[in-house]
Protein backbone atom coordinates (compact mmCIF):
# COMPACT_ATOMS: atom_id res chain seq x y z
CA UNK A 1 0.00 0.00 0.00
CA UNK A 2 3.00 2.30 0.47
CA UNK A 3 3.39 2.28 -3.33
CA UNK A 4 -0.04 3.91 -3.68
CA UNK A 5 1.23 7.04 -1.86
CA UNK A 6 4.60 7.30 -3.57
CA UNK A 7 5.32 10.32 -5.77
CA UNK A 8 5.63 8.11 -8.86
CA UNK A 9 2.26 6.51 -8.15
CA UNK A 10 0.70 9.96 -7.75
CA UNK A 11 2.37 11.12 -10.97
CA UNK A 12 1.16 8.00 -12.77
CA UNK A 13 -2.40 8.65 -11.62
CA UNK A 14 -2.10 12.26 -12.73
CA UNK A 15 -0.73 11.31 -16.15
CA UNK A 16 -3.45 8.69 -16.52
CA UNK A 17 -6.16 11.21 -15.60
CA UNK A 18 -4.84 13.70 -18.15
CA UNK A 19 -4.54 10.95 -20.70
CA UNK A 20 -8.14 9.94 -20.06
CA UNK A 21 -9.27 13.50 -20.68
CA UNK A 22 -7.15 13.72 -23.84
CA UNK A 23 -8.56 10.46 -25.14
CA UNK A 24 -12.11 11.50 -24.28
CA UNK A 25 -11.77 14.77 -26.18
CA UNK A 26 -10.07 12.99 -29.06
CA UNK A 27 -12.90 10.50 -29.30
CA UNK A 28 -15.56 13.21 -29.37
CA UNK A 29 -13.67 15.00 -32.18
CA UNK A 30 -13.13 11.78 -34.13
CA UNK A 31 -16.85 10.96 -33.92
CA UNK A 32 -17.70 14.44 -35.29
CA UNK A 33 -15.03 14.08 -37.99
CA UNK A 34 -16.38 10.65 -38.93
CA UNK A 35 -19.85 12.10 -39.42
CA UNK A 36 -18.52 14.93 -41.58
CA UNK A 37 -16.27 12.57 -43.53
CA UNK A 38 -19.10 10.16 -44.36
CA UNK A 39 -21.31 12.99 -45.53
CA UNK A 40 -18.75 14.85 -47.58
CA UNK A 41 -17.27 11.75 -49.16
CA UNK A 42 -20.73 10.50 -50.11
CA UNK A 43 -20.35 7.25 -48.19
CA UNK A 44 -22.94 5.05 -46.48
CA UNK A 45 -22.40 5.35 -42.72
CA UNK A 46 -23.44 1.72 -42.19
CA UNK A 47 -21.14 0.34 -44.89
CA UNK A 48 -18.94 -2.51 -43.70
CA UNK A 49 -15.30 -1.90 -44.37
CA UNK A 50 -12.96 -4.88 -44.46
CA UNK A 51 -9.89 -4.63 -42.26
CA UNK A 52 -7.43 -2.40 -44.07
CA UNK A 53 -3.77 -3.27 -44.12
CA UNK A 54 -1.78 -1.05 -41.83
CA UNK A 55 -4.75 0.13 -39.75
CA UNK A 56 -4.30 -1.06 -36.16
CA UNK A 57 -7.38 -2.90 -34.93
CA UNK A 58 -8.68 -1.93 -31.52
CA UNK A 59 -10.30 -5.35 -31.06
CA UNK A 60 -8.50 -7.40 -28.43
CA UNK A 61 -9.06 -10.74 -26.73
CA UNK A 62 -8.57 -11.17 -22.98
CA UNK A 63 -8.30 -7.41 -22.54
CA UNK A 64 -8.67 -7.71 -18.78
CA UNK A 65 -5.60 -9.95 -18.57
CA UNK A 66 -3.22 -7.49 -20.22
CA UNK A 67 -0.37 -6.03 -18.18
CA UNK A 68 0.11 -2.30 -17.92
CA UNK A 69 3.17 -2.45 -20.16
CA UNK A 70 1.27 -4.35 -22.83
CA UNK A 71 -1.45 -1.73 -22.75
CA UNK A 72 0.97 1.16 -23.10
CA UNK A 73 2.99 -0.48 -25.87
CA UNK A 74 -0.05 -1.49 -27.89
CA UNK A 75 -1.56 1.96 -27.52
CA UNK A 76 1.67 3.65 -28.55
CA UNK A 77 2.10 1.44 -31.61
CA UNK A 78 -1.49 2.15 -32.62
CA UNK A 79 -1.32 5.93 -32.29
CA UNK A 80 1.99 6.11 -34.13
CA UNK A 81 0.35 4.20 -36.98
CA UNK A 82 -2.67 6.52 -36.88
CA UNK A 83 -0.37 9.52 -36.99
CA UNK A 84 1.05 8.29 -40.29
CA UNK A 85 -2.34 7.25 -41.67
CA UNK A 86 -3.98 10.58 -40.84
CA UNK A 87 -1.06 12.48 -42.35
CA UNK A 88 -1.53 10.45 -45.53
CA UNK A 89 -5.29 11.11 -45.50
CA UNK A 90 -4.65 14.82 -45.11
CA UNK A 91 -2.28 14.85 -48.06
CA UNK A 92 -4.74 12.92 -50.23
CA UNK A 93 -7.51 15.28 -49.16
CA UNK A 94 -5.50 18.32 -50.22
CA UNK A 95 -4.55 16.71 -53.54
CA UNK A 96 -8.12 15.78 -54.37
CA UNK A 97 -10.04 18.77 -53.22
CA UNK A 98 -7.55 21.59 -52.73
CA UNK A 99 -9.38 24.38 -50.98
CA UNK A 100 -12.83 23.04 -51.82
CA UNK A 101 -13.13 21.17 -48.55
CA UNK A 102 -11.00 23.17 -46.15
CA UNK A 103 -13.30 22.39 -43.22
CA UNK A 104 -12.70 18.66 -43.46
CA UNK A 105 -8.98 19.27 -43.89
CA UNK A 106 -8.90 21.42 -40.77
CA UNK A 107 -10.80 18.81 -38.77
CA UNK A 108 -8.41 16.10 -39.96
CA UNK A 109 -5.44 18.25 -39.01
CA UNK A 110 -6.88 18.89 -35.55
CA UNK A 111 -7.37 15.18 -34.92
CA UNK A 112 -3.87 14.47 -36.23
CA UNK A 113 -2.53 16.94 -33.68
CA UNK A 114 -4.43 15.23 -30.88
CA UNK A 115 -3.19 11.82 -31.98
CA UNK A 116 0.39 13.10 -31.93
CA UNK A 117 -0.10 14.62 -28.50
CA UNK A 118 -1.58 11.41 -27.17
CA UNK A 119 1.30 9.36 -28.56
CA UNK A 120 3.70 11.68 -26.78
CA UNK A 121 1.65 11.33 -23.59
CA UNK A 122 1.94 7.54 -23.82
CA UNK A 123 5.71 7.88 -24.21
CA UNK A 124 5.74 9.93 -21.00
CA UNK A 125 3.87 7.15 -19.21
CA UNK A 126 6.31 4.56 -20.51
CA UNK A 127 9.25 6.68 -19.34
CA UNK A 128 7.63 6.91 -15.91
CA UNK A 129 7.45 3.15 -15.77
CA UNK A 130 11.15 3.08 -16.70
CA UNK A 131 10.25 1.14 -19.79
CA UNK A 132 12.23 1.68 -22.92
CA UNK A 133 10.30 3.46 -25.60
CA UNK A 134 10.35 1.44 -28.80
CA UNK A 135 11.95 3.42 -31.58
CA UNK A 136 9.95 4.31 -34.60
CA UNK A 137 11.00 2.59 -37.78
CA UNK A 138 13.26 5.02 -39.65
CA UNK A 139 12.09 3.97 -43.06
CA UNK A 140 8.57 3.15 -42.03
CA UNK A 141 6.49 0.51 -43.76
CA UNK A 142 6.75 0.32 -47.53
CA UNK A 143 4.40 2.81 -49.24
CA UNK A 144 1.05 1.17 -49.98
CA UNK A 145 0.00 0.68 -53.58
CA UNK A 146 -1.77 3.66 -55.09
CA UNK A 147 -5.47 3.33 -54.41
CA UNK A 148 -8.37 4.54 -56.47
CA UNK A 149 -10.30 7.52 -55.15
CA UNK A 150 -13.10 5.28 -53.90
CA UNK A 151 -10.65 2.92 -52.21
CA UNK A 152 -9.03 5.92 -50.53
CA UNK A 153 -12.40 7.03 -49.18
CA UNK A 154 -13.18 3.56 -47.84
CA UNK A 155 -9.79 3.31 -46.24
CA UNK A 156 -10.32 6.69 -44.64
CA UNK A 157 -13.63 5.46 -43.22
CA UNK A 158 -11.87 2.40 -41.80
CA UNK A 159 -9.10 4.54 -40.28
CA UNK A 160 -11.51 6.87 -38.52
CA UNK A 161 -13.73 4.08 -37.26
CA UNK A 162 -10.81 2.20 -35.74
CA UNK A 163 -9.43 5.42 -34.28
CA UNK A 164 -12.77 6.05 -32.56
CA UNK A 165 -12.66 2.54 -31.07
CA UNK A 166 -9.06 3.02 -29.97
CA UNK A 167 -9.99 6.24 -28.20
CA UNK A 168 -12.52 4.34 -26.10
CA UNK A 169 -10.08 1.51 -25.49
CA UNK A 170 -7.37 3.96 -24.44
CA UNK A 171 -9.67 5.48 -21.81
CA UNK A 172 -10.30 2.02 -20.42
CA UNK A 173 -6.61 1.09 -20.57
CA UNK A 174 -5.59 4.23 -18.72
CA UNK A 175 -8.21 3.62 -16.04
CA UNK A 176 -6.73 0.17 -15.50
CA UNK A 177 -3.28 1.71 -15.32
CA UNK A 178 -4.42 4.31 -12.81
CA UNK A 179 -5.59 1.66 -10.37
CA UNK A 180 -3.33 1.29 -7.36
CA UNK A 181 -1.30 -1.89 -7.24
CA UNK A 182 1.61 -3.39 -9.15
CA UNK A 183 1.88 -0.82 -11.91
CA UNK A 184 2.87 -2.25 -15.22
CA UNK A 185 4.21 -5.58 -14.05
CA UNK A 186 2.66 -9.01 -14.38
CA UNK A 187 -1.07 -9.36 -14.82
CA UNK A 188 -2.88 -10.16 -11.55
CA UNK A 189 -3.14 -13.90 -10.99
CA UNK A 190 -6.64 -15.40 -10.86
CA UNK A 191 -6.23 -15.93 -7.10
CA UNK A 192 -5.85 -12.18 -6.60
CA UNK A 193 -9.04 -11.38 -8.45
CA UNK A 194 -12.14 -10.97 -6.27
CA UNK B 1 -50.87 -41.51 -25.79
CA UNK B 2 -52.89 -40.22 -28.70
CA UNK B 3 -51.03 -38.66 -31.58
CA UNK B 4 -51.34 -34.89 -31.80
CA UNK B 5 -52.88 -33.25 -34.82
CA UNK B 6 -52.17 -29.56 -35.33
CA UNK B 7 -54.55 -27.47 -37.39
CA UNK B 8 -54.66 -23.77 -38.26
CA UNK B 9 -57.21 -21.54 -36.65
CA UNK B 10 -60.07 -21.10 -39.12
CA UNK B 11 -59.19 -24.14 -41.23
CA UNK B 12 -61.63 -26.88 -42.27
CA UNK B 13 -60.66 -30.25 -40.79
CA UNK B 14 -61.74 -33.72 -41.90
CA UNK B 15 -60.91 -36.60 -39.55
CA UNK B 16 -60.92 -40.17 -40.81
CA UNK B 17 -61.91 -42.88 -38.42
CA UNK B 18 -58.76 -44.93 -38.79
CA UNK B 19 -59.23 -47.66 -41.41
CA UNK B 20 -63.04 -47.62 -41.30
CA UNK B 21 -64.87 -47.33 -44.61
CA UNK B 22 -66.64 -44.14 -45.49
CA UNK B 23 -70.07 -45.71 -45.00
CA UNK B 24 -69.25 -47.43 -41.69
CA UNK B 25 -71.42 -46.61 -38.71
CA UNK B 26 -69.29 -44.78 -36.19
CA UNK B 27 -69.64 -42.49 -33.22
CA UNK B 28 -67.29 -39.60 -32.62
CA UNK B 29 -66.67 -38.05 -29.24
CA UNK B 30 -64.71 -35.03 -28.09
CA UNK B 31 -63.31 -35.17 -24.57
CA UNK B 32 -65.75 -38.00 -23.86
CA UNK B 33 -68.87 -36.19 -25.14
CA UNK B 34 -70.74 -37.49 -28.18
CA UNK B 35 -70.55 -35.33 -31.28
CA UNK B 36 -73.79 -34.71 -33.13
CA UNK B 37 -74.21 -36.61 -36.40
CA UNK B 38 -74.67 -33.34 -38.28
CA UNK B 39 -70.88 -32.96 -38.16
CA UNK B 40 -70.35 -36.28 -39.93
CA UNK B 41 -69.87 -36.95 -43.60
CA UNK B 42 -70.17 -40.73 -43.66
CA UNK B 43 -67.67 -41.86 -41.05
CA UNK B 44 -65.59 -38.69 -41.43
CA UNK B 45 -65.81 -35.99 -38.83
CA UNK B 46 -65.96 -32.56 -40.46
CA UNK B 47 -65.03 -29.47 -38.48
CA UNK B 48 -65.42 -26.24 -40.42
CA UNK B 49 -63.57 -23.05 -39.52
CA UNK B 50 -62.02 -24.58 -36.41
CA UNK B 51 -61.62 -22.39 -33.38
CA UNK B 52 -59.47 -22.65 -30.29
CA UNK B 53 -62.22 -24.11 -28.13
CA UNK B 54 -62.38 -27.09 -30.44
CA UNK B 55 -58.98 -28.31 -29.27
CA UNK B 56 -59.35 -31.59 -27.43
CA UNK B 57 -59.26 -35.34 -27.61
CA UNK B 58 -61.29 -36.78 -30.48
CA UNK B 59 -62.21 -40.46 -30.47
CA UNK B 60 -63.98 -42.60 -33.03
CA UNK B 61 -65.89 -45.78 -32.05
CA UNK B 62 -67.28 -48.50 -34.24
CA UNK B 63 -71.07 -48.26 -34.26
CA UNK B 64 -72.32 -51.33 -32.45
CA UNK B 65 -69.24 -52.73 -30.76
CA UNK B 66 -67.96 -49.42 -29.40
CA UNK B 67 -64.47 -50.52 -30.21
CA UNK B 68 -62.13 -47.57 -30.27
CA UNK B 69 -60.96 -47.24 -33.83
CA UNK B 70 -59.13 -43.97 -33.84
CA UNK B 71 -58.04 -41.31 -31.40
CA UNK B 72 -56.21 -38.04 -31.79
CA UNK B 73 -55.55 -34.91 -29.85
CA UNK B 74 -56.50 -31.87 -31.91
CA UNK B 75 -54.56 -28.69 -31.19
CA UNK B 76 -55.82 -25.58 -32.95
CA UNK B 77 -53.27 -22.81 -33.31
CA UNK B 78 -51.47 -20.44 -35.67
CA UNK B 79 -48.07 -20.37 -37.34
CA UNK B 80 -45.68 -17.96 -35.61
CA UNK B 81 -45.55 -14.29 -36.54
CA UNK B 82 -42.18 -12.54 -36.76
CA UNK B 83 -40.69 -12.75 -33.25
CA UNK B 84 -39.59 -9.69 -31.30
CA UNK B 85 -35.90 -9.87 -30.43
CA UNK B 86 -33.85 -7.65 -28.14
CA UNK B 87 -30.16 -7.80 -27.23
CA UNK B 88 -28.53 -5.81 -24.48
CA UNK B 89 -25.37 -5.65 -22.43
CA UNK B 90 -26.15 -4.77 -18.81
CA UNK B 91 -22.91 -6.30 -17.55
CA UNK B 92 -20.31 -4.77 -19.89
CA UNK B 93 -17.60 -5.79 -20.57
CA UNK B 94 -18.49 -9.38 -19.63
CA UNK B 95 -21.04 -10.07 -22.32
CA UNK B 96 -24.60 -9.51 -23.48
CA UNK B 97 -27.93 -11.29 -23.51
CA UNK B 98 -30.72 -11.60 -26.03
CA UNK B 99 -34.35 -12.13 -25.17
CA UNK B 100 -37.38 -12.66 -27.34
CA UNK B 101 -41.10 -13.16 -27.44
CA UNK B 102 -43.88 -13.63 -29.95
CA UNK B 103 -46.12 -10.62 -30.60
CA UNK B 104 -49.21 -12.85 -30.53
CA UNK B 105 -49.64 -16.34 -29.03
CA UNK B 106 -49.78 -19.38 -31.32
CA UNK B 107 -51.61 -21.57 -28.78
CA UNK B 108 -49.37 -24.51 -29.69
CA UNK B 109 -45.81 -25.35 -28.66
CA UNK B 110 -43.00 -23.35 -30.31
CA UNK B 111 -39.29 -23.96 -30.45
CA UNK B 112 -36.69 -21.20 -30.77
CA UNK B 113 -33.27 -21.34 -32.30
CA UNK B 114 -30.81 -18.47 -32.02
CA UNK B 115 -27.60 -17.98 -33.95
CA UNK B 116 -24.97 -15.33 -33.27
CA UNK B 117 -22.26 -14.44 -35.75
CA UNK B 118 -19.43 -12.01 -35.15
CA UNK B 119 -17.76 -11.37 -38.48
CA UNK B 120 -17.21 -14.89 -39.74
CA UNK B 121 -17.18 -16.48 -36.32
CA UNK B 122 -20.15 -18.44 -34.94
CA UNK B 123 -20.76 -17.83 -31.28
CA UNK B 124 -22.74 -19.91 -28.82
CA UNK B 125 -25.59 -18.21 -26.99
CA UNK B 126 -26.15 -20.19 -23.82
CA UNK B 127 -29.80 -20.50 -22.94
CA UNK B 128 -30.86 -19.36 -19.51
CA UNK B 129 -32.92 -21.76 -17.41
CA UNK B 130 -35.06 -18.86 -16.25
CA UNK B 131 -36.43 -17.10 -18.13
CA UNK B 132 -36.70 -19.60 -20.97
CA UNK B 133 -36.76 -17.04 -23.74
CA UNK B 134 -33.30 -15.69 -23.08
CA UNK B 135 -29.68 -16.59 -23.74
CA UNK B 136 -26.35 -14.97 -22.96
CA UNK B 137 -22.96 -14.64 -24.63
CA UNK B 138 -19.56 -13.85 -23.24
CA UNK B 139 -17.53 -11.32 -25.19
CA UNK B 140 -14.46 -12.96 -26.67
CA UNK B 141 -13.20 -9.63 -27.99
CA UNK B 142 -13.63 -6.07 -26.86
CA UNK B 143 -13.49 -2.81 -28.84
CA UNK B 144 -14.29 -4.52 -32.12
CA UNK B 145 -15.77 -2.54 -35.02
CA UNK B 146 -17.14 -5.76 -36.50
CA UNK B 147 -20.88 -6.03 -36.00
CA UNK B 148 -22.76 -8.87 -34.35
CA UNK B 149 -25.58 -10.52 -36.27
CA UNK B 150 -28.22 -12.37 -34.25
CA UNK B 151 -30.89 -14.44 -35.98
CA UNK B 152 -33.81 -15.91 -34.09
CA UNK B 153 -35.96 -18.57 -35.76
CA UNK B 154 -39.21 -19.73 -34.23
CA UNK B 155 -40.81 -22.95 -35.45
CA UNK B 156 -44.02 -24.78 -34.66
CA UNK B 157 -46.04 -27.51 -36.33
CA UNK B 158 -47.83 -24.97 -38.53
CA UNK B 159 -44.89 -22.91 -39.80
CA UNK B 160 -41.82 -20.87 -39.01
CA UNK B 161 -40.65 -17.29 -38.91
CA UNK B 162 -37.48 -15.40 -38.06
CA UNK B 163 -35.97 -12.03 -37.33
CA UNK B 164 -32.42 -10.66 -37.46
CA UNK B 165 -30.68 -7.99 -35.41
CA UNK B 166 -27.36 -6.44 -36.36
CA UNK B 167 -25.48 -4.21 -33.92
CA UNK B 168 -22.05 -3.22 -32.75
CA UNK B 169 -20.57 -3.82 -29.33
CA UNK B 170 -21.10 -0.32 -27.95
CA UNK B 171 -24.64 0.26 -29.15
CA UNK B 172 -26.32 -2.33 -26.92
CA UNK B 173 -24.65 -1.33 -23.65
CA UNK B 174 -27.43 -0.32 -21.26
CA UNK B 175 -26.95 -0.75 -17.52
CA UNK B 176 -29.71 -1.76 -15.14
CA UNK B 177 -31.18 1.14 -13.11
CA UNK B 178 -29.35 2.31 -9.99
CA UNK B 179 -30.29 0.46 -6.80
CA UNK B 180 -31.11 1.38 -3.24
CA UNK B 181 -32.14 4.94 -4.02
CA UNK B 182 -32.68 6.82 -0.77
CA UNK B 183 -33.88 10.41 -0.32
CA UNK B 184 -33.79 12.12 3.06
CA UNK B 185 -34.59 15.60 4.35
CA UNK B 186 -31.69 17.69 5.64
CA UNK B 187 -32.28 18.88 9.21
CA UNK B 188 -32.87 22.63 9.50
CA UNK B 189 -32.87 23.01 5.70
CA UNK B 190 -36.40 23.38 4.37
CA UNK B 191 -35.32 23.39 0.71
CA UNK B 192 -32.87 20.49 0.64
CA UNK B 193 -33.11 16.78 0.05
CA UNK B 194 -30.15 14.41 0.16
CA UNK B 195 -30.32 11.65 -2.43
CA UNK B 196 -28.01 8.64 -2.57
CA UNK B 197 -27.97 5.43 -4.60
CA UNK B 198 -25.78 2.49 -5.55
CA UNK B 199 -24.42 1.18 -8.82
CA UNK B 200 -26.58 -1.63 -10.24
CA UNK B 201 -25.28 -4.92 -8.85
CA UNK B 202 -25.21 -6.41 -12.35
CA UNK B 203 -22.51 -3.91 -13.46
CA UNK B 204 -19.35 -5.92 -12.83
CA UNK B 205 -16.56 -3.35 -12.65
CA UNK B 206 -17.66 0.22 -11.92
CA UNK B 207 -14.09 1.23 -11.11
CA UNK B 208 -12.77 0.47 -14.58
CA UNK B 209 -16.07 1.16 -16.32
CA UNK B 210 -17.56 4.00 -14.30
CA UNK B 211 -21.17 5.00 -14.67
CA UNK B 212 -22.61 8.46 -14.88
CA UNK B 213 -26.06 9.29 -13.56
CA UNK B 214 -29.13 11.32 -14.36
CA UNK B 215 -31.37 12.37 -11.52
CA UNK B 216 -34.90 13.69 -11.97
CA UNK B 217 -37.20 15.08 -9.32
CA UNK B 218 -40.46 16.99 -9.01
CA UNK B 219 -42.99 17.82 -6.32
CA UNK B 220 -46.04 15.58 -6.53
CA UNK B 221 -48.20 18.63 -7.19
CA UNK B 222 -46.36 19.52 -10.41
CA UNK B 223 -45.88 17.61 -13.68
CA UNK B 224 -42.57 19.07 -14.79
CA UNK B 225 -39.36 17.30 -13.82
CA UNK B 226 -36.08 18.92 -12.89
CA UNK B 227 -33.01 17.10 -14.23
CA UNK B 228 -29.41 16.90 -13.06
CA UNK B 229 -26.61 15.00 -14.78
CA UNK B 230 -23.82 13.76 -12.53
CA UNK B 231 -20.54 12.53 -13.93
CA UNK B 232 -19.30 10.90 -10.75
CA UNK B 233 -20.37 9.99 -7.27
CA UNK B 234 -23.50 8.24 -6.11
CA UNK B 235 -25.14 11.04 -4.18
CA UNK B 236 -26.54 14.51 -4.76
CA UNK B 237 -28.16 17.21 -2.67
CA UNK B 238 -31.22 18.91 -4.12
CA UNK B 239 -31.11 22.54 -2.96
CA UNK B 240 -34.15 24.08 -4.63
CA UNK B 241 -36.96 21.95 -3.28
CA UNK B 242 -40.24 23.65 -2.38
CA UNK B 243 -40.51 23.73 1.38
CA UNK B 244 -42.98 21.29 2.84
CA UNK B 245 -43.85 19.61 -0.47
CA UNK B 246 -43.54 15.90 -1.06
CA UNK B 247 -41.14 15.01 -3.85
CA UNK B 248 -40.77 12.07 -6.19
CA UNK B 249 -37.19 11.25 -7.22
CA UNK B 250 -35.65 8.81 -9.71
CA UNK B 251 -32.15 8.06 -10.98
CA UNK B 252 -30.85 6.53 -14.24
CA UNK B 253 -27.35 5.31 -15.15
CA UNK B 254 -25.17 5.12 -18.26
CA UNK B 255 -21.64 3.97 -18.97
CA UNK B 256 -19.44 7.05 -18.96
CA UNK B 257 -18.32 6.54 -22.55
CA UNK B 258 -20.67 4.29 -24.53
CA UNK B 259 -24.20 2.96 -24.86
CA UNK B 260 -27.53 4.29 -23.67
CA UNK B 261 -29.25 5.33 -20.46
CA UNK B 262 -30.80 2.75 -18.19
CA UNK B 263 -34.48 2.77 -17.36
CA UNK B 264 -35.42 4.98 -14.41
CA UNK B 265 -34.93 3.53 -10.96
CA UNK B 266 -37.78 2.75 -8.62
CA UNK B 267 -39.22 6.10 -7.50
CA UNK B 268 -38.65 7.30 -3.95
CA UNK B 269 -40.61 9.94 -2.09
CA UNK B 270 -39.33 12.49 0.39
CA UNK B 271 -40.41 15.78 1.91
CA UNK B 272 -37.90 18.47 2.94
CA UNK B 273 -37.48 19.25 6.63
CA UNK B 274 -40.05 21.60 8.09
CA UNK B 275 -40.09 23.39 11.43
CA UNK B 276 -42.31 21.80 14.11
CA UNK B 277 -45.51 23.89 14.59
CA UNK B 278 -45.69 25.58 18.07
CA UNK B 279 -48.63 24.70 20.45
CA UNK B 280 -51.58 27.18 20.34
CA UNK B 281 -52.20 28.71 23.81
CA UNK B 282 -52.95 32.44 23.24
CA UNK B 283 -54.62 34.48 20.52
CA UNK B 284 -51.31 36.17 19.80
CA UNK B 285 -49.72 32.77 19.27
CA UNK B 286 -52.60 31.76 16.96
CA UNK B 287 -51.96 34.85 14.83
CA UNK B 288 -48.23 34.11 14.81
CA UNK B 289 -48.84 30.48 13.76
CA UNK B 290 -51.17 31.51 10.94
CA UNK B 291 -48.54 33.90 9.55
CA UNK B 292 -45.87 31.16 9.81
CA UNK B 293 -47.98 28.52 7.99
CA UNK B 294 -48.85 30.80 5.08
CA UNK B 295 -45.16 31.50 4.52
CA UNK B 296 -44.23 27.77 4.41
CA UNK B 297 -45.15 27.49 0.74
CA UNK B 298 -42.89 29.67 -1.29
CA UNK B 299 -44.09 30.24 -4.84
CA UNK B 300 -41.33 29.61 -7.36
CA UNK B 301 -39.83 32.72 -8.94
CA UNK B 302 -41.58 32.06 -12.26
CA UNK B 303 -45.00 32.33 -10.65
CA UNK B 304 -44.32 35.65 -8.91
CA UNK B 305 -47.34 37.87 -9.35
CA UNK B 306 -46.00 41.27 -8.37
CA UNK B 307 -42.99 42.95 -6.79
CA UNK B 308 -43.05 44.26 -3.28
CA UNK B 309 -42.59 47.82 -4.60
CA UNK B 310 -45.82 47.60 -6.57
CA UNK B 311 -47.96 47.03 -3.47
CA UNK B 312 -50.49 49.60 -2.30
CA UNK B 313 -52.47 49.57 0.92
CA UNK B 314 -51.43 47.60 3.98
CA UNK B 315 -52.23 44.54 6.10
CA UNK B 316 -55.10 42.36 4.86
CA UNK B 317 -56.04 44.93 2.17
CA UNK B 318 -52.63 45.12 0.62
CA UNK B 319 -52.88 44.62 -3.13
CA UNK B 320 -50.38 45.14 -5.92
CA UNK B 321 -50.85 47.49 -8.84
CA UNK B 322 -51.48 44.74 -11.33
CA UNK B 323 -54.18 43.06 -9.25
CA UNK B 324 -55.67 46.45 -8.51
CA UNK B 325 -55.98 47.28 -12.21
CA UNK B 326 -57.69 43.94 -12.92
CA UNK B 327 -60.17 44.49 -10.09
CA UNK B 328 -60.85 48.02 -11.31
CA UNK B 329 -61.45 46.79 -14.86
CA UNK B 330 -63.99 44.22 -13.70
CA UNK B 331 -65.68 46.78 -11.49
CA UNK B 332 -66.16 49.12 -14.47
CA UNK B 333 -67.60 46.24 -16.50
CA UNK B 334 -70.29 45.46 -13.96
CA UNK B 335 -71.39 49.03 -13.05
Amino acid sequence: MAAADSPSAALRRDLCSRGIRLAGKMRADVVDLLEAYVEQQGLDASASVAAVEGVPLAAVERWDEQTGTQRLLENLAAYRAFRALLAQMLEEQREQLGEADAGLGRALAAVLLQVSAFAYHLEELLRLESRGIPGEEEDGPPPPPRLSLFEQKLRGLGVLRELAQWAVRSVRDLRQLAKPGPATGAAPSPAENP
Amino acid sequence: DSPIQYERLGADVAMKCGSMDWDAAVTWTVNGTDIDESHLNGSYLILKNVHLSQSGQYSCYEGSSWHLKYQTYLRVGTPPKEPVLMCRSNNYPKGFYCSWHLPTPTYIPNSFNISVIHGTKDMVCEKDAIPKNRCHIRYLQLFSTVKYKVTLTVTNALGKNFTTLTFDEFAIVKPDPPESVVAKPVPNNPRRLEVSWQNPSSWPDPESFPLKFFLRYRPLILDQWQHVELSDGTSHTITDAYAGKEYIIQVAAKDNDIGTWSDWSVAVHATPWTEEPKHLTTEAQITETTSASTSSFMAPPTTKICDKGAVVGSGAMAVCWTAGLVVAAYSVLFI
